[in-house]
């Protein structure tokens, strides 16, 4: 019985969610040693390939994660997927506890008839192709003149947001110019954003809409469910009714873009579309108002209504929990624990409550594994060689800046070979590779 | 001199600030405690010893959730803070100009309408910037301890 005074933990998922689950259990747990791994060779997940890339106020807190990291007791394992490289039972007998960050990142499909006519497109998936995710096409696909976005959460205002925007308006973002471009030869004329909701309780955050609303591009008006606090007069409520009643005002003026029309109580009942096989396409999307019917004519429809779990641990994920505790040594936090709401710093309270379960946890059963957890150390050296360390992202990190284009502040490597090589061999021949495959 | 320092965070970064500001002054010999603002009842503030206040701003221009509890409590009883001498660092982002960091304005009302006096500059740090708030934060320290040790002698 060799005594084992520091905590083996790892955490999957190095997104918000994960960095946050690290500081809480440093602070619960001094001594224990944390190994965040991620599928991704980059660090951050969501901050990086979620929050849109015109939202760099909002990536800007990856500077307290940056800290984080360089922590003695915390490692990064970039590259490594759990479930895929190293299975979670391997995790398990390495580690005292395992915490599940992965978040849920897969769109949810919107369950009406004609959700799976060509033409239909998950949010997620564009901000990802904006944000040059490894998985996500680079290229968008064409959106055509009527841009119909069900769902008005910040997602859906993202996604408005990057329609009504020109190219000037991506100063000083990382936006993936190639995906951008392809939007911007064809940009859309007309725009519908329909939300279930009426728009006191619909979920967009008042600060979103003012900044639609101050942006000079765009012209709103109004369908469906008038704008009034009813009920629920919070003051969050009220700040975006004032934000949307700004966004529609006569006195607005008259803005280069696309017409938006904003649609709130607009329950989606079918999208509709007309030929077959490969000639499919979406021409209308129909949706019960208070008015009766409403038919909107759409050549493509980008739905925005939450997301649900994908990859090898979504069976782990598929219901939220009250607790982060799925078995004895598993944990989840975050989104992974409780669906796909709240914005970023809500998962710092949920990591806190998880990390205090977890050395509770610790504290009763302090050898729950029955042998000496031995941590990042303890793994297949397939495994330890092949993780991506926080110094290597670094290379990365600093090619991507070196890269960037004029009026961008990053131009991201979207190929997953090309990452790790330009991560682990310090860019010397990565850099090379880059500039070739960009200008070919 | 001793110190408190009192954070009130939503994402986190007051609290890193604050951690710092602690840090820097111990190493620069200060007796300095850090709380957040969750753990802290306004009862135990104290005149003996120089207060700052890390704040962030959330939603409409407010205090973090975090730090609703500790308005709360000090709006229940107001405590007397004659004699008490402060400074704020108050976060925000001007990309929401309207609001931008208002949150900790919330908490220099309270201590101004006690007695208590606000000394040296109101630091800010604006998230849209890519600063590190700690590099701002040290920054302003000094001449906030300045003011603070002048007005003691």
């Amino acid at each position: 019985m060799t005594s084992s005074p520091s905590p083996q933990i790892a955490i999957v998922g190095s997104g918000p969610s994960g960095c946050y689950a690290a500081q809480a259990l440093l602070r619960s747990l001094p001594q224990a040693e944390i190994t965040i791994f991620d599928r991704l060779v980059s660090p951050f997940g969501l901050i990086r390939y979620g929050v849109a890339a015109d939202h760099q106020h909002t990536k800007a807190i990856t500077r307290q994660f940056e800290r984080l990291f360089a922590s003695p007791g915390v490692r990064f394992a970039g590259g490594i997927e759990v479930g895929i490289d190293i299975e979670l039972p391997e995790l398990l007998d390495a580690f005292d506890a395992v915490v599940l960050a992965t978040g849920i990142a897969e769109d949810r499909a919107l369950s009406i008839p004609g959700s799976e006519l060509p033409g239909v497109y998950g949010a997620g998936a564009l901000i990802q192709s904006l944000n040059a995710h490894p998985d996500a096409a680079s290229a968008l696909p064409p959106l055509g003149d009527n841009v119909v976005v069900i769902g008005a959460g910040n997602v859906a205002l993202d996604i408005l947001r990057f329609l009504v925007k020109a190219e000037s308006d991506y100063l000083g973002s990382d936006v993936a110019d190639d995906a951008l471009e392809a939007y911007l030869r064809s940009p859309a004329a007309r725009v519908t954003v329909a939300s279930r909701s009426v728009a006191a309780a619909a979920k967009g955050d008042p600060q979103m809409l003012r900044e639609l609303a101050l942006l000079p591009r765009a012209n709103y008006s109004l369908i469906g469910a008038p704008l009034d606090a009813g009920e629920s007069s919070d003051r969050t409520s009220e700040a975006r009714i004032a934000a949307l009643q700004l966004l529609v005002a006569d006195d607005r003026g008259s803005f280069p873009g696309p017409d938006v029309t904003l649609g709130f109580g607009l329950v989606p009942r079918r999208i509709v579309g007309e030929g077959d096989g490969d000639a499919a396409r979406v021409t209308a999307v129909e949706f019960d108002s208070p008015d009766g019917v409403v038919s909107v004519p759409a050549t493509s429809v980008v739905t925005a209504v939450g997301f649900s779990a994908s990859g090898p641990l979504a069976h782990l994920l598929s219901s939220p929990g009250e607790t982060g505790r799925l078995s004895p040594g598993l944990y989840r936090t975050g989104w992974a624990k409780r669906g796909s709401r709240g914005a970023i710093p809500e998962n710092r309270a949920c990591a806190k409550s998880v990390a205090e379960e977890v050395a509770a946890d610790l504290a009763a059963a302090p050898e729950r594994s029955g042998s000496a957890a031995r941590g990042f150390d303890a793994l297949n050296a397939s495994v330890r060689d092949r993780a991506v360390s926080f110094d290597s992202w670094l290379h990365l990190d600093l090619h991507e800046q070196m890269a960037a284009p004029e009026g961008r502040v990053r131009r991201k490597v979207a190929d997953l070979a090309l990452m790790r090589s330009i991560a682990q061999d310090g860019g010397a021949s990565g850099a090379t590779t880059s500039q070739k495959g960009h200008h070919s | 001199m001793n110190v408190t320092v009192l954070y009130g965070t939503e994402s986190g970064n007051s609290e890193l600030i604050a951690e710092d500001v602690g840090a820097a002054l111990r190493d620069a010999g200060h007796d300095a405690e850090v709380y957040d603002l969750q753990n802290f009842d306004p009862a135990e503030l104290t005149a003996d010893r120089f207060t700052i206040v890390v704040c962030s701003t959330h939603g409409e221009g407010d205090l973090p959730n975090t730090a609703i509890p500790f308005a709360a409590a000090f709006d229940a009883a107001p405590p007397d803070l004659t004699g008490l001498r402060y400074a704020m660092f108050g976060l925000g982002d001007t990309f929401y100009e309207e609001t931008y960091s208002q949150g900790s304005e919330h908490i220099d009302r309270r201590f101004a309408a006690q007695g208590a006096t606000r000394v040296g500059e109101y630091g800010r740090h604006d998230a849209s910037s890519w600063d590190l708030g700690s590099d701002v934060a040290l920054e302003w320290l000094p001449g906030v301890l300045e003011e603070a040790a002048a007005k003691v002698a």
